[in-house]
C-alpha cells in the first residue's frame, strides 16, 4: 500500500517536468493507437460517454433540485410553521396552521421578525371586461413581498398587499387582461363578486422556486370569507416566518412550542419552525420526525450516478487491461530506454484523461440530444449552462474523476510489467491481476442486476397501483368545481343534467373523488373511550353520491330524501365500524360535531386517498345545500363520454356563462397522483438498460483478452480433437460462472433496498422469486450473448497458427 | 567498465527453484567487444538482463562504472541505465505506433535533450544506419534488416558507453546479419562497448573475446587472437 501511495506521488511529482516534446510524443502515441484500434477505442469512448451523460443529467437535475428556493435573500431567516397533532397512538406532522397564527405570534415572539399566512394554491375567475379566466395563485399577507425575494417590476414591495383588495399580478396575467395598458391601480373582478385593485406587477419568478403563481392576494380578505379559519382549534392555512438576523432556532422552538394551547386549551397541537429552504427536499414526516421527502430521489438518483459512472470505468478498466497485451512491448522498451514506473503511471494516466475528455465530448452532444426528453420526464428545465462557471468545474472534475478512476488500475497494471518478461513476447498475467478483474466484472453486474431487479419491482408495484381496484369506479368518471351560480343552482343544474343523453348520473360533494382531506376529531358513539383523541376522513356530499362514484354498499342503504332526517345521519365504511367497535353498525347511533344521528349506510372499504396510505375511517354527511366549495361529480355512460361531456358543457354555459368550462377525468387524475412513481418507473429502465449495455461492453472486452490469453491452450486442445462447441462451451462457462456470482451478490443487496422502497406504500406487492429468476436469466442470456462472439471467434481459430504465437 | 563477482540468480516459482546463474566472476573493459555463447537455457539471456541493469542478482555484486549496482532500486536502475546502456534485441522491438524517426527520438527524449540538437543526433544515426529515406515509415512497413538497423540506431543515439544485444542477428538473413553485425564492430571500433549474446559462432567471431557459459557457469573464456 505503501508503495503504492509512493507510485502515485511519484507519477505527479513527474508530470510537471514532463516537457513539450515528450508530452507531443504521449498525445502522438495515445492518438496512434486510439485510431488503430477503432472499434476498441469506439467501445471504451461510448461506455464512457454514456456512463458521463448519464452522470451528466442526474447532476444536473440534483444541482437544480438542491438549488430550489436558494434565492431568496433572506433565505437562511425564513421558516415554515410544522405542527405536531397528537392522537392517540400516533403523531401527525403537517404544515397547516390557524389561520390567526401569523398575526399573533409575530406580536408575542420578539425573535421573530416578520410572519406571513399564505393558502394553497386557488384558481378563483379574473374577469376584466369581457376577458375572463381562472388563474393560479396565493393568498399571502402585508409582509411575504418584503420577507421572500419575489420581485416586483412595478409597485411597492413594502405596500402592495398591505390593503386587503390588493392584488399583484404576473406579467403575464397583466399582458392577457390589460394589453397596452399600465395595470397599476386597474381593478379585476374575482369569482364574479368581488373587485381587487392592481398595486403591483411581479418580475418573472426565478425557475428554482418551488413556488409558483400568478398572482398574490390579500390572505386576510379570504380569511373574511373563511370564518372557519379563525378558530384555534381549526387547521389549514400555511404560515411562515422570519427571524430576526441573531435569533436561535432552538430557543424559538423551546418557546413556541405550545404556543397553540395559549390561545386554546383543549389543543392538541405543537408547532416548531422548518427552514423554508430545506422544506421543499425535507417534506415527510413520521411520528413527528423528519424523514426524508424528495431528497430520497436526490440520494437515490446521485447513487446511481455514481454506480453507472463506476460501471463505465470499470469497463475502461477491463478494455485497457485487456488491450494492455498489445502495449507491453511499448511499456517494455520505454523501461529499457529509461523510463520509471511513476513517468508510465503519468502516461497511462494522462491516456485516460484523454480518452475521458474524448467521452466528456460525446457524452455533451448526448446529453443536448436527451436533454428536451428528460426534461419533459422531470418536469424541469434544466439546461447546458457553459458560461456557468460552476457548470465549468463540474465538467472539468467529472473528466479528471473519471479519468483518473477509470485509468488508476490500467496505469498501475501496466507500469507494472516487467521489461525483461514483456520484451521476450511471452506475456503471461499473474493469477491475482486476473482475480481482480474477474472481480470487477462481478461487481459491475451485480451492480446491473440491482438495477435490473430495480426495474422489475418499481414497474410491478406502479402497475399494482395503476390497476388496483380503488373500490369504486373510476372509468367514465368526470368531476368539476361547483362554482359560480352552479352553488345555488345545483339542484336544477343536476335536473337538467340527469336528462342529458350519455349522463347516467350526477352529485356534489366537498372533497374530490380521489382525495377526502378533510378530518375530524369531533365523532361520539355510544361507548366510546373519552381519553382518546381519534380522528375520521368525513365528506359532505348529497344525494346518488353512492350510486354515481360506484361504491360498494354492504349493509343498509344510500342517502335519499324519501327520508326527511338524513342530514343527520350517516353512512360509514368499515374501517370505521371497526374503530367504534361496531359487528353491524346500520341502525346504531352515532354522533359528529353534536350532531346526534344514526348510521344508515355501511360502506366497502375503498381508496378515498392515494395508495400510499392506508384506508382510515370516513364518514359521509349529507348536505343537500351545496356551500360554497366542493365538486360536481358526473357518471358517463360507458362509451359514450364524449358526448357527456359535450351536454355537460352545454347545460354548464347555461347556468354559469361567465366561468370557463374545465373538468377532470377520475382515472387521468389517479393515474397523475403516481407521476412521481411513473418518472421513477422509466429512470430506472433507462438506467437499468445502460447499466447492462456497458457491462456488456466490459464484459466483452474481457472475453476478447481471455481469448487471447488462452490462444495457446485453446491450439492444443483443438490438436488434441476437441470440438467449436467444447470450446465455446468451456469458454463461456468461466463467464456465466461471474455472472452466477454476481447475482449472488445482487439478490440479497437489491432484495434490501426493495423492500425498503416498496415499505413507504400500504398497498404493495409481494416481491416475488420469479422476479430474481426473471433478473439472473436475463443477465446470463445477455452476458451469453456478448461472450459468444468471442467465443467462436478464437474457437474458430486455426490451432497451426495459434500455437506458432508462442 | 563492468565487473562481477559471484553473480547468482535464482528463480523461484510456486514449487520449483531454478539456478540461472551459479557465481558468475566477469570484467568487462572499456572498449571491449564480448560474446556470451553457450546452449538454450545455460543463462545467457539472464546474465546479460543483469548487466544490462533490467534485473538484479540475487546474490554477488556488480560494479558498473565504479558504482555497485547489484542492490539498487528500480528506479534507481531506471536512472542509472538511461543514456548509458543500449540494447539491441533479436526480435527488434520497435514500437509499432511511432515511425523510425520517433523511435530513434525517445531515448532522447527521456533525456530532455533540447530540440534542436535532438533533431540533428537523430538525423546523424539515420544517415549512418542508412535508413534516412525511411524516417517516416512505420516498423511494419520495413525489411528485418532495416528494422534491426533502427533498432540500433536507437540504441546508440544517445551515445551510450555500452551495447548490450541479445541475439541481434537471430532473426535475420544472412546478408543483413552481415550488415549489423558490421555496424556493430564499427560502433566498437569508435569505443562504444559490446556485450552480444549469441548462438553463432560466426558472429561471435567478431568479438575480442569470447565467454561460454553452461549452467550458469562461465565454463571456458577465449581471447581472439
Amino acid at each position: 500500500m505503501r508503495e503504492g501511495i509512493g507510485q502515485w506521488s511519484s507519477a505527479f511529482s513527474a508530470m510537471p517536468k514532463i516537457h513539450t516534446a515528450m508530452l507531443s510524443n504521449y498525445l502522438t502515441i495515445a492518438f496512434r493507437n486510439l485510431w488503430k484500434n477503432k472499434v476498441y477505442s469506439f467501445i471504451n469512448i461510448m461506455g464512457l460517454a454514456l456512463g458521463m451523460a448519464c452522470s451528466l443529467m442526474i447532476m444536473l437535475w440534483v444541482q437544480d433540485e438542491t438549488a430550489m428556493d436558494a434565492f431568496h435573500e433572506n433565505g437562511t431567516r425564513l421558516y415554515r410553521v410544522m405542527e405536531n397533532q397528537y392522537y392517540s397512538g400516533k403523531i401527525e406532522t403537517y404544515p397547516s396552521t390557524p389561520g390567526l397564527l401569523a398575526e399573533n405570534i409575530v406580536k408575542d415572539i420578539p425573535e421573530i421578525e416578520k410572519a406571513s399566512q399564505m393558502l394553497w394554491e386557488e384558481q378563483p375567475l379574473f374577469t376584466v371586461g369581457t376577458t375572463f379566466d381562472k388563474e393560479k395563485g396565493r393568498y399571502v399577507q402585508g409582509d411575504f413581498l418584503t420577507m421572500f425575494s419575489f420581485k416586483l417590476e412595478q409597485g411597492d414591495a413594502r405596500t402592495a398587499l398591505k390593503r386587503p383588495d390588493g392584488v399583484v399580478i404576473s406579467k403575464k396575467l397583466a399582458q392577457k387582461y390589460f394589453p397596452n395598458q399600465n395595470p397599476l391601480g386597474k381593478s379585476i373582478r374575482i369569482d364574479g363578486k368581488e373587485d381587487v385593485m392592481v398595486t403591483g406587477i411581479l418580475k418573472d419568478i426565478p425557475k428554482n422556486s418551488s413556488l409558483k403563481f400568478d398572482f398574490l392576494m390579500s390572505f386576510d380578505r379570504w380569511l373574511k370569507n373563511n370564518p372557519w379559519a379563525k378558530e384555534w382549534g381549526n387547521n389549514g392555512p400555511r404560515c411562515y416566518v422570519m427571524l430576526t438576523k441573531n435569533a436561535s432556532l432552538d430557543k424559538v422552538n423551546a418557546k413556541i412550542k405550545g404556543y397553540i394551547k395559549t390561545k386554546n386549551k383543549d389543543s392538541n397541537v405543537e408547532i416548531f419552525l422548518q427552514s423554508y429552504q430545506e422544506s421543499y427536499l425535507y417534506s415527510n414526516w413520521d411520528s413527528g420526525k423528519q424523514n426524508g421527502g424528495r431528497i430520497d430521489y436526490v440520494r437515490i438518483f446521485s447513487i446511481v450516478a455514481i454506480v453507472i459512472l463506476l460501471i463505465a470505468c470499470i469497463n475502461f478498466m477491463n478494455l485497457a487491461t485487456a488491450r494492455s497485451v498489445k502495449r507491453a512491448k511499448e511499456v517494455g522498451v520505454r523501461k529499457v530506454i529509461g523510463a520509471v514506473k511513476g513517468i508510465l503511471i503519468g502516461q497511462f494516466m494522462g491516456e485516460a484523461i484523454l480518452i475521458a475528455f474524448c467521452a466528456l465530448l460525446f457524452s455533451i452532444l448526448l446529453v443536448f440530444l436527451l436533454l428536451p426528453t428528460f426534461n419533459l420526464l422531470t418536469e424541469k428545465e434544466l439546461s447546458l449552462n457553459f458560461t456557468d462557471p460552476s457548470f465549468l468545474v463540474v465538467l472539468v472534475s467529472l473528466t479528471l474523476i473519471t479519468g483518473l478512476v477509470a485509468g488508476s488500475y490500467p496505469a498501475l497494471f501496466m507500469s507494472s510489467l516487467n521489461p525483461v518478461v514483456v520484451l521476450k513476447g511471452s506475456l503471461k498475467f499473474k493469477p491475482s491481476a486476473t482475480y481482480f478483474r474477474k472481480g470487477l466484472v462481478v461487481f459491475q453486474f451485480a451492480l446491473s442486476i440491482t438495477l435490473i431487479l430495480g426495474m422489475i419491482i418499481v414497474h410491478e408495484q406502479i402497475n399494482y397501483l395503476r390497476t388496483k381496484n380503488a373500490g369504486y369506479d373510476r372509468e367514465n368518471l368526470l368531476y368539476m368545481p361547483l362554482e359560480g351560480d352552479l352553488q345555488k343552482n345545483f339542484a336544477s343544474f343536476k335536473q337538467e343534467l340527469q336528462h342529458q343523453p350519455g349522463i347516467k348520473s350526477v352529485t356534489c360533494s366537498q372533497s374530490d373523488p380521489l382525495e377526502v382531506g378533510s378530518s375530524t376529531q369531533g365523532v361520539k358513539w355510544p361507548g366510546k373511550d373519552t381519553t382518546q383523541l381519534l380522528l375520521f376522513a368525513n365528506n359532505a356530499i348529497s344525494y346518488d353520491y353512492i350510486k354515481t362514484m360506484g361504491i360498494q354498499l354492504i349493509g343498509g342503504r344510500d342517502f335519499s330524501d324519501q327520508y326527511g332526517t338524513d342530514t343527520t345521519n350517516y353512512i360509514i365504511n368499515e374501517a370505521s365500524a371497526k374503530k367504534m367497535g361496531y359487528k353491524d353498525p346500520v341502525g346504531k347511533e352515532m354522533t359528529m360535531w353534536n350532531r346526534k344521528g344514526t348510521i344508515v349506510g355501511l360502506m366497502k372499504d375503498f381508496h378515498y386517498n392515494t395508495l400510499h396510505s392506508a384506508i382510515e375511517p370516513l364518514i359521509l354527511r349529507l348536505q343537500p345545500k351545496t356551500e360554497n366549495w366542493g365538486v360536481v361529480i358526473i357518471r358517463a355512460e360507458g362509451g359514450k363520454t364524449p358526448d357527456a361531456i359535450a351536454n355537460t358543457e352545454k347545460v354548464f354555459k347555461k347556468f354559469n356563462p361567465n366561468f370557463p368550462f374545465k373538468y377532470f377525468f377520475a382515472d387521468q387524475e389517479y393515474a397523475n397522483q403516481y407521476k412521481s412513481e411513473n418518472v421513477v418507473n422509466k429512470l430506472s429502465n433507462y438506467f437499468a438498460f445502460l447499466a447492462i449495455f456497458i457491462s456488456c461492453l466490459g464484459l466483452f472486452g474481457l472475453a476478447s483478452f481471455t481469448a487471447e490469453q488462452r490462444t495457446k491452450e485453446i491450439g492444443v486442445r483443438k490438436v488434441l480433437g476437441a470440438s467449436v462447441s467444447n470450446l465455446v462451451g468451456m469458454l463461456s462457462l468461466d463467464f456465466i460462472k461471474l455472472v452466477l456470482l454476481a447475482t449472488l451478490i445482487a439478490f440479497p443487496v437489491a432484495w434490501y433496498f426493495l423492500k425498503n422502497w416498496l415499505e413507504k406504500y400500504a398497498y404493495r406487492i409481494d416481491i416475488e422469486w420469479w422476479y430474481f429468476a426473471i433478473a439472473a436469466l436475463s443477465a446470463i442470456a445477455i452476458a451469453l450473448l456478448t461472450v459468444s462472439y468471442q467465443a467462436v471467434r478464437a474457437s474458430l481459430m486455426n490451432p497451426v497458427k495459434s500455437l506458432k504465437t508462442e | 567498465m563492468i565487473k562481477t563477482a559471484n553473480l547468482q540468480k535464482i528463480f523461484t516459482t510456486e514449487e520449483v527453484e531454478t539456478t540461472a546463474l551459479n557465481g558468475i566472476d566477469l570484467e568487462v573493459k572499456d572498449g571491449e567487444f564480448v560474446a556470451i555463447m553457450g546452449p538454450s537455457g545455460c543463462g545467457k539471456s539472464t546474465l546479460l538482463n543483469i548487466l544490462g541493469l533490467l534485473d538484479n542478482p540475487s546474490e554477488g555484486s556488480y560494479d558498473f562504472h565504479g558504482t555497485e549496482v547489484a542492490k539498487l532500486s528500480e528506479r534507481q536502475r531506471a536512472q542509472l541505465r538511461k543514456g548509458n546502456i543500449g540494447f539491441v534485441f533479436q526480435s527488434f522491438n520497435l514500437i509499432d505506433e511511432l515511425t523510425v524517426y520517433e523511435n530513434v527520438e525517445l531515448p532522447l527524449l527521456y533525456l530532455k535533450v533540447p530540440a534542436d540538437q535532438r533533431k540533428e543526433m537523430v538525423e546523424t544515426v539515420l544517415t549512418r544506419m542508412n535508413i534516412m529515406h525511411r524516417r517516416n515509415h512505420f516498423p511494419q512497413q520495413l525489411s528485418g534488416g532495416q528494422q534491426q538497423r533502427t533498432a540500433i540506431a536507437r540504441a546508440v543515439v544517445a551515445k551510450p558507453k555500452l551495447i548490450l544485444a541479445d541475439e541481434p542477428t537471430g532473426n535475420l538473413d544472412s546478408a543483413n546479419g552481415e550488415e549489423v553485425m558490421k555496424l556493430l564492430s564499427q560502433l566498437n571500433d569508435e569505443g562504444t562497448s559490446i556485450i552480444m549474446v549469441t548462438h553463432s559462432p560466426y558472429d561471435a567471431g567478431f568479438a575480442h573475446r569470447i565467454v561460454n557459459l553452461f549452467d550458469g557457469k562461465v565454463v571456458t573464456e577465449k581471447m581472439r587472437v
